[in-house]
């Protein structure tokens, strides 16, 4: 186990390398150069050289991946003289647009993202699978063609419409919920709770469709696999061969699904921070592509990639605990 | 100044630049039957005008919190940056220029004393030495006196290169003759605290004194590059984040493209400020909101977003529902100091005929329905916007506003002229294009589209040698008088190689030698002289189709009191509203 999470852990430290030096290179693709549009319209030729000295862009790729890395480490300084910032590490880059170390932004918006995320993973994960469960144990019913009719218009919708029905229906039209925002769970978690159950339920109810039949799907081959009629054989009660034995072997591959799911969605969920004006990981990235804002998105597709990268790992652990057959080395 | 972002797209570029403007003709939003205001407003040296307290505000009360609801946050709000028309009424809550502008939503604009006692004394009536003398009591945040050196030395810092996104022209005065900041850089890096031409003989009194005459420096001083810094609360770069307050509000806290809070500063006097009336405890702006959430909102006027209101203007898909009953009396609109063009590019477009026919082809109607019919503007015939002192309707071509074809038959003699219009990328603006396309394509001329990034639009409109005829731009005065549009816009001796504002690229002589005549003019003649020039261009030169005058149509909630749109600044003012309690 201690063998298989280390090689994991190194060969993640080499896709993260691998992804911030094609970062790095593809900014030098961008046609528009930063430091123009960061200097807005009162710049001369002049003033852009200062500025992408200040930014350190007027050095050669190299230069600036080590320094890049270096700032990471050891953090570093930008600029010189009465104008000098200091961004200490672990320094991910330095937004001349908002006057902060990008770690700094990335520590306010990331809150925002984890709560919008985890709330709702929550729901779709408790709300897809036992739905998908128990269609899958009562295969025919009434109760199964609603569940599967229910969630296939939940899998065909999209975050921007449902999200917008929610909004007039629960807000706009009726006022029974406040326009979402964003308190701090430590400040107030009733606050934190209500101002986020917008966009829980949204995600919760859009990605519980897709749960709920998939785990409707592997319940139903589980249940016809070899081990569970032993397992019934054996005399165990019905209670216990759904949920020792064929639950345990089912939920496998959702976990899977889930943990890319999650990683994923950390990365930044534009569109729910958009529709209900929450500014979050996603926001902070498009706003930072909008403005050039080469640093911001730099630290922010490396820190998705991080989520996505981190979470295969603990999906990969996870199989171990959950399911006997699986054994890591 | 170039449009404001509103117009062009989601903000990428810093075009959006303040004006101020005096309304002739604004429409008030009450009730929605606009009346007509009257503009009676200049510089006024009238004690009364000049002496604080600012009148109370009838039916006024204080406390509450007033939210500003908007979709990205301020580029700037360091005043020795802050060029954008709502990061300078942002500002004004926390720093105080030399002058500001008194407004009481009636249409009457004063320019008046808001740190100094008056607007300026032209110290031998040749407007080149300028003295202001400071109020007595004013106080910063911490309680310690606000000086003329704290004045000077705001100047002085906003000639550092880093700091270099706010207006120029004081800059421009004291140094004139190549770029503003060739020979002073700032107090920065061990350069001097003051620039040449600055002298602050005590405390209370600050001199200018400008090798050329500067009539307009009452103007200039009312922007916010006089506010006061003390240096030694100077942070620099970072002092964008949290300037120091001079005025009613201080910074509470700051998170970028989140929130900005601000609380009472209690060491303001409201006895030293004859602008301000500060009723509100406190003032939230939320930045990130798309500008459809935004309008719903407010439109939808739930509890918590009672006391709110936003500056950025309701898309043409959230109109119809602003004029049911319980809406439209939140309604703010109004002229605002820009006017959008159709640049002919004069290089290359040679022919008179040409130009005055595609006057009479443009269909302004049209033009203006693709971005939000009415609310977006209205129909334009002058190069100044009706905001300008001194603005008088004329008409040189008299052509119904969707356009008259058998003028354009008759002046093209048989022709069909082939231009490339440019036009930027945005949806809006690409709207716009496709509509004067058919338009002028029905009309008789071949169209050939080219749109542009709309990130580097004005930059590639901005080169002397673009190969475009026709593309469409804004343009706003920095203060109400013709002398910031004219002369940037329409004076040939300012064309370089890139970064133009003059895109028609109208070069003629005889402007220039008219620019500098009315230049000259005692500061009360000036207004009717830049009226009579910019008529003269349009009658004899035609570099432009004047396409229509921007408006601004906002929206407030039901517990705003006091809400009208600032002539000076051309959005919702903040000096005189109230929290309904």
């Amino acid at each position: 186990m201690f063998r298989f999470v280390l090689r994991r852990l190194v060969v993640a430290a080499v896709t993260l390398a691998v992804i911030s030096l094609v970062t790095f290179g593809l900014f030098f693709a961008v046609p528009s150069s930063p430091a123009k549009v960061m200097c807005g319209k009162n710049c001369t030729t002049e003033d852009i050289a200062q500025v992408e000295q200040r930014l350190g862009i007027d050095q050669p790729l190299p230069r600036q991946y080590a320094d890049f890395v270096k700032g990471v480490f050891v953090g570093r300084t930008y600029g010189s003289g009465d104008f000098r910032q200091d961004c200490p590490a672990p320094c991910l880059g330095y937004s001349f647009r908002n006057n902060q170390p990008v770690t700094e932004i990335i520590t306010q918006r990331l809150p925002v993202t984890l709560s919008i995320v985890f709330g709702g993973a929550v729901l779709w994960l408790a709300l897809g699978i036992s739905l998908g469960m128990v269609s899958a144990l009562r295969r025919g019913t009434v109760f199964d063609r609603a569940a599967i009719g229910i969630t296939l218009a939940g899998a065909s919708m999209q975050v921007y419409f449902f999200g917008l029905v929610l909004l007039y229906l629960l807000v706009y039209a009726t006022g029974l919920l406040p326009f979402p925002s964003y308190t701090p769970l430590t400040e107030n978690p009733a606050r934190w709770a209500v101002g986020l159950l917008l966009p829980w339920m949204t995600l919760g109810f859009l990605n519980s469709a897709l749960y709920a039949r998939l785990s409707r799907a592997q319940m139903l081959e589980t249940l016809s696999e070899d081990f569970v009629r032993t397992a019934r054989a054996k005399g165990l009660s019905t209670r216990q061969v759904h949920t020792r034995h064929a639950l345990r072997a089912a939920i496998t591959p959702i976990v899977t699904i889930a943990g890319l799911d999650i990683g994923t969605s950390l990365g930044g969920t534009f569109i729910t921070e958009t529709i209900f004006g929450l500014q979050g990981l996603g926001k902070a990235t498009v706003e930072a592509v909008q403005f050039l804002n080469l640093p911001v998105v730099m630290a922010t597709v490396l820190l998705a990639a991080v989520f996505i990268v981190v979470a295969n790992i603990v999906v990969d652990v996870l199989y171990a605990v959950i399911d006997p057959r699986v054994r890591l080395n | 100044m170039r449009a404001r972002t509103r117009t062009l797209t989601t903000g990428v570029l810093a075009a959006a630049l303040v004006a101020a403007g005096c309304s002739p003709t604004t429409e008030s939003g009450g009730g929605g039957d606009d009346k007509t205001k009257t503009q009676t407003g200049s510089v006024s040296y009238e004690p009364a005008d000049n002496q604080g307290p600012a009148k109370a505000v009838d039916g006024a009360a204080r406390g509450g919190t007033l939210t500003i609801m908007q979709n990205s946050d301020f580029e700037h709000l360091d005043p020795a940056r802050n060029y954008v028309n709502v990061q300078q009424v942002t500002g004004g809550l926390l720093y105080r220029a030399l002058n500001g502008y008194k407004e009481d939503g009636t249409g009457k604009l004063l320019l008046v004393g808001d740190l100094a006692t008056d607007p300026g004394k032209d110290v031998n009536k040749d407007c080149k030495v300028w003295e202001f003398t400071l109020r007595e009591g004013v106080k910063y945040e911490d309680g310690s006196p606000v000086t003329s050196k704290d004045v000077a030395y705001g100047i002085a810092r906003s000639f550092a290169s880093n700091l270099n996104e706010g207006p120029h022209y004081i800059q421009q005065w004291l140094y004139p003759g190549g770029a503003y900041n060739a020979k002073y850089q700032g107090p920065y890096d061990g350069g001097k605290p003051a620039p040449d031409g600055i002298e602050t003989p005590d405390d209370r009194t600050i001199r200018f004194t400008f090798p050329e005459a500067h009539c307009d420096l009452p103007y200039a001083a009312a922007l916010p590059t006089s506010a006061p810094v003390p240096a030694a609360k100077d942070t620099r770069a970072n002092y964008d984040l949290r300037p120091f307050s001079s005025g009613p509000y201080k910074v509470k806290s700051y998170q970028r493209d989140v929130a900005l809070e601000l609380e009472r500063n209690p060491n303001w006097d409201p006895k030293t400020d004859p602008i301000r009336n500060a009723y509100p405890d406190a003032i939230r702006i939320t930045f990130g909101l798309e500008q459809a959430q935004i309008a719903e909102r407010l439109v939808a006027d739930a509890q918590a977003d009672q006391a709110a209101l936003s500056w950025t203007d309701v898309p043409p898909a959230v109109l119809p529902r602003t004029t049911a009953a319980g809406v439209v009396e939140r309604v703010v609109k109004g002229p605002t100091q820009y006017t959008w063009v159709l640049n002919i590019n004069t290089q290359r477009v040679t022919d008179l005929n040409v130009r005055k026919a595609l006057n009479y082809a443009v269909d302004k109607d049209a033009a203006l329905k693709a971005i939000g019919g009415q609310a977006a503007g209205s129909p334009a015939t002058t190069l100044m916007s009706p905001t300008t002192a001194g603005w008088k309707k004329y008409d040189v071509f008299n052509a119904p506003v969707t356009g008259d074809k058998a003028k354009v038959t008759e002046l093209l003699a048989g022709k069909r002229p082939k231009l490339v219009f440019a036009h930027s990328n945005t949806e809006l603006r690409t709207q716009q294009a496709e509509a004067i396309r058919k338009n002028l394509t029905d009309m008789g001329f071949d169209i050939v589209m080219k749109p542009i990034e709309s990130s580097s639009y004005y930059d590639e409109i901005g080169r002397k040698n673009n190969p475009y005829d026709l593309y469409i731009s804004g343009w706003g005065s920095d203060w109400p008088t013709g002398s910031t549009v004219i002369p940037p816009v329409y004076d040939g001796r300012e064309i370089v190689a890139e970064g133009n504002n003059n895109v028609s690229y109208l070069n003629e002589p005889s402007i220039g030698a008219e620019v500098d005549q009315v230049r000259n003019l005692p500061a009360a003649e000036q207004d009717a002289g830049w009226m009579a020039l910019d008529e003269k261009i349009m009658r004899e030169y035609v570099p432009v189709v004047p396409c229509y005058y921007d408006a601004a149509y906002e929206l407030h909630g039901s517990k705003v009191g006091n809400a009208f749109l600032s002539d000076a600044f051309g959005i919702i003012s903040l000096n005189g509203i109230y929290v309904k309690q």
